[in-house]
């Protein structure tokens, strides 16, 4: 019950937490008015200190039982509210007790200043005054004595007017939160068990009429990354059964030709006797080239597939001198422009970018390697880089047949090729180049070269944000 | 030139042995790396050509040990094959020893071109004579000329050519490019303008024409050293 157990939890802790904090506040109020309840007490007793002081009205009549009392009627009262839970004493100077219980006698007090103590007897807390009064038969000790604790009685009032309720209160919150979030992510854990059910290639849309309201969002997002994920995983088949079209071609070739090799020395006849082949050099320059562009076909593929923006940026970027990578191309492919008698030449200023320098090189050598593969022998091309306002930039200009404006966005499609086009291409050079700008947040644009000649491809980087 | 070859496939290996022997070097082929540990102890090569995807023992741990200073000819140059292009894979071959490396699968000039480059990049390193087709320069004796048929024929340089010559030549075939010529030239007294750059080129030229070595301009660059009539160095 994954999505249930998280919205619950939170739910819960959301509405609890304030709720028992409520409670706590309300306690700790009640539990200060204690104090209140404690100081009325004490205020109540020192009150009938002078009432009980007064209360003595006259001298010893019957010998050993002490000075006349007549109880004031607040006194009587306190006494007949607290059956048990009430005492007084009177004592003389001495401390000796002249009235009332014996227990509560004992040394007088040395100043004429009320004193409080508390004194547990019997498990009864008892809250005891006495002060020195003067009194009609001279100086007395009064003392008074409430076993009644009505702090406790308090916290067995607050318990059951206060605490338990607010108890019930939270538990009966937690169900109910509870069970109302269940009854609110059903249609949630229904979808999700209708997405479940589904076989993983099954990547149709859900039907959204057929699901709850509350849902519909949800579900109108999850097709459309249904749709874009069937997009993709369409244009990879479409992709791998391409590139297995292509490969196909020269292998073809290839595979013939050596079919009907091996097929004339295993089988000898009069024209070959001994088991051995004599081969024209065209026939075999003819294979070693069809060799050679199933290979370049592989290779491309590796590069187009390593070129793709979501495997890349797995990455981090580097700095790129482009200048050092004009040079080094350069170096590279003199020996095969000086085979077609071109001139390629240099025109590099200054410029560094943020890139992946394996890919830059990839697309530099495609560009380059297309210029050398279609120019005219004798042809011009050169190799371009610097910085501009609009940012960095890395060309590729040749004076050779150029492409029409109508073919320029045909030409970057996967394994396009320029109608009429000599040599031997798989179409992938421009398409790889085009996916390499891309991951590089660049622009490749096509142009023709000067004086309306040739071609010019043109990366532009973007400028990079000042800071 | 004696080379050996490590590489345990079949066709590969013998369409590389053709290719090497017919080029004019001595080949000898082993088809692991525990076998060419073996064969190293106790023959001498020029180089080395491994594959990295060797059973057991791979190309990478193999050119490793070969590089441990106990080992004779620890400085012998090594070329690896790999059919793996990753960025880290090539840097991982050259942390670990290797001169250089070629993916698999190749086209036999280029192998042959980066071979001869690397023989000649080991030559300079222990020889003190550098030399591009008939041209050599003696840098101990301070003495260039130009062999032909089997005769020394003295070649006048002047200090200054000398040392253009002798910067083109350690590069060789690659092109240098005339910033850095006019660093390396800028070592003496007076200031060097690229257009005096120019004109130890252009007599340069003129003294290498005679021997059939051109000295080419590389547009926007630089220079470099070519063979009249072939194009590789």
């Amino acid at each position: 019950m994954g999505i249930g157990a998280g919205l619950r939890r939170r739910l819960l802790v959301m509405l609890l937490v304030p709720l028992v904090l409520l409670s706590m506040l309300n306690a700790w109020f009640d539990y200060r008015s204690a104090d209140n309840v404690a100081l009325q007490q004490d205020q109540r007793l020192l009150a009938l200190v002078p009432l009980l002081a007064d209360s003595v009205i006259g001298e010893e009549t019957r010998l050993g039982e002490g000075p006349v009392l007549l109880l004031a009627p607040a006194v009587e009262e306190f006494l007949k509210e607290r059956p048990g839970s009430a005492a007084f004493s009177i004592m003389d100077a001495d401390g000796k007790a002249l009235r009332g219980e014996r227990w509560l006698a004992g040394l007088p007090p040395t100043t004429y200043n009320a004193e409080f103590r508390s004194e547990e007897m019997d498990g009864v807390t008892w809250r005891i005054v006495r002060q020195r009064v003067q009194s009609v038969v001279g100086e007395i000790t009064v003392v008074l004595a409430d076993g009644s604790d009505p702090r406790q009685q308090w916290a067995r009032s607050i318990f059951l007017t206060v605490l338990l309720p607010n108890l019930i209160l939270v538990a009966a919150g937690a169900v109910a939160v509870n069970w109302a979030v269940r009854l609110a992510l059903r249609p949630l854990l229904e979808l999700r068990e209708a997405v479940e059910r589904r076989s993983p290639d099954d990547l149709n849309s859900i039907d959204v009429q057929a699901s709850p309201l509350e849902v519909r969002p949800l579900v109108e997002s999850l097709n459309r990354l249904f749709d874009l994920v069937n997009a993709q995983a369409e244009s990879q088949r479409r992709f791998v059964a391409d590139a297995a079209h292509q490969l196909r071609t020269p292998l073809a070739g290839l595979q013939a030709q050596v079919e009907a090799w091996a097929q004339a020395v295993n089988q000898p006849t009069a024209d070959t006797p001994a088991r051995t082949l004599t081969l024209q050099a065209e026939q075999v320059n003819k294979l070693r080239n069809a060799a050679r562009r199933t290979s370049q076909l592989a290779n491309q593929l590796l590069a187009l597939s390593r070129a793709d923006a979501r495997a890349v940026h797995a990455q981090p970027m580097q700095q790129v001198d482009l200048k050092a990578l004009c040079e080094t191309l350069l170096e590279t492919n003199l020996d095969a422009a000086a085979e077609r008698l071109m001139d390629l030449g240099l025109d590099a200023q200054p410029a560094q970018v943020q890139g992946y320098e394996w890919l830059l090189r990839e697309l530099l050598s495609n560009l380059l390697n297309n210029a050398i593969k279609y120019t005219q022998t004798g042809g011009t091309i050169t190799l371009r880089c610097g910085q501009r306002d609009e940012g960095a930039f890395l060309e590729v200009e040749d004076d050779g047949p150029g492409i029409t404006r109508a073919e320029r966005p045909l030409v970057l499609q996967r394994f396009y090729r320029v109608q009429g086009a000599q040599g031997e291409g798989n179409g992938l050079g421009l398409a790889i180049a085009d996916e390499i700008a891309r991951a590089h947040h660049a622009r490749l644009t096509l142009d023709s070269g000067a004086q309306g000649r040739g071609l010019r491809v043109t990366l532009c980087f973007a400028a990079p944000v000042a800071g | 030139m004696r080379l050996l070859l490590v590489e345990d496939d079949v066709m590969v290996a013998s369409g590389i042995k053709l290719g090497l022997t017919d080029a004019g070097y001595a080949v000898d082929w082993v088809g692991s790396g525990e076998r060419a540990e073996e064969v190293l102890k106790t023959e001498v090569f020029d180089a080395a050509i491994i594959d990295i995807g060797l059973p057991n023992m791979d190309g990478l741990e193999l050119t490793r040990r070969l590089r441990r200073p106990e080992v004779t000819n620890h400085a012998m140059p090594v070329l690896i094959l790999t059919a793996r292009d990753a960025l880290h894979d090539r840097v991982q071959g050259l942390d670990l020893g290797a001169d250089d490396y070629m993916i698999k699968p190749f086209e036999l000039p280029e192998l042959l071109a980066r071979l001869r480059a690397l023989l000649r990049r080991s030559q300079a390193a222990t020889s003190a004579v550098l030399s591009f087709g008939p041209i050599e320069l003696d840098t101990a004796n301070r003495r260039a000329c130009a062999v032909r048929d089997g005769e020394r024929h003295a070649i006048e340089l002047g200090p200054r050519e000398w040392t253009v010559m002798e910067y083109l030549l350690i590069h060789a075939p690659k092109p240098a490019s005339k910033d850095k010529l006019l660093q390396a030239l800028t070592g003496w007294d007076k200031e060097i303008t690229p257009n005096a750059v120019e004109v130890y080129i252009s007599r340069l030229r003129g003294k290498l024409e005679p021997h059939g070595v051109a000295l080419r301009s590389i547009r926007g660059f630089g220079y470099r050293l070519e063979r009249h009539g072939m194009v590789e160095g």
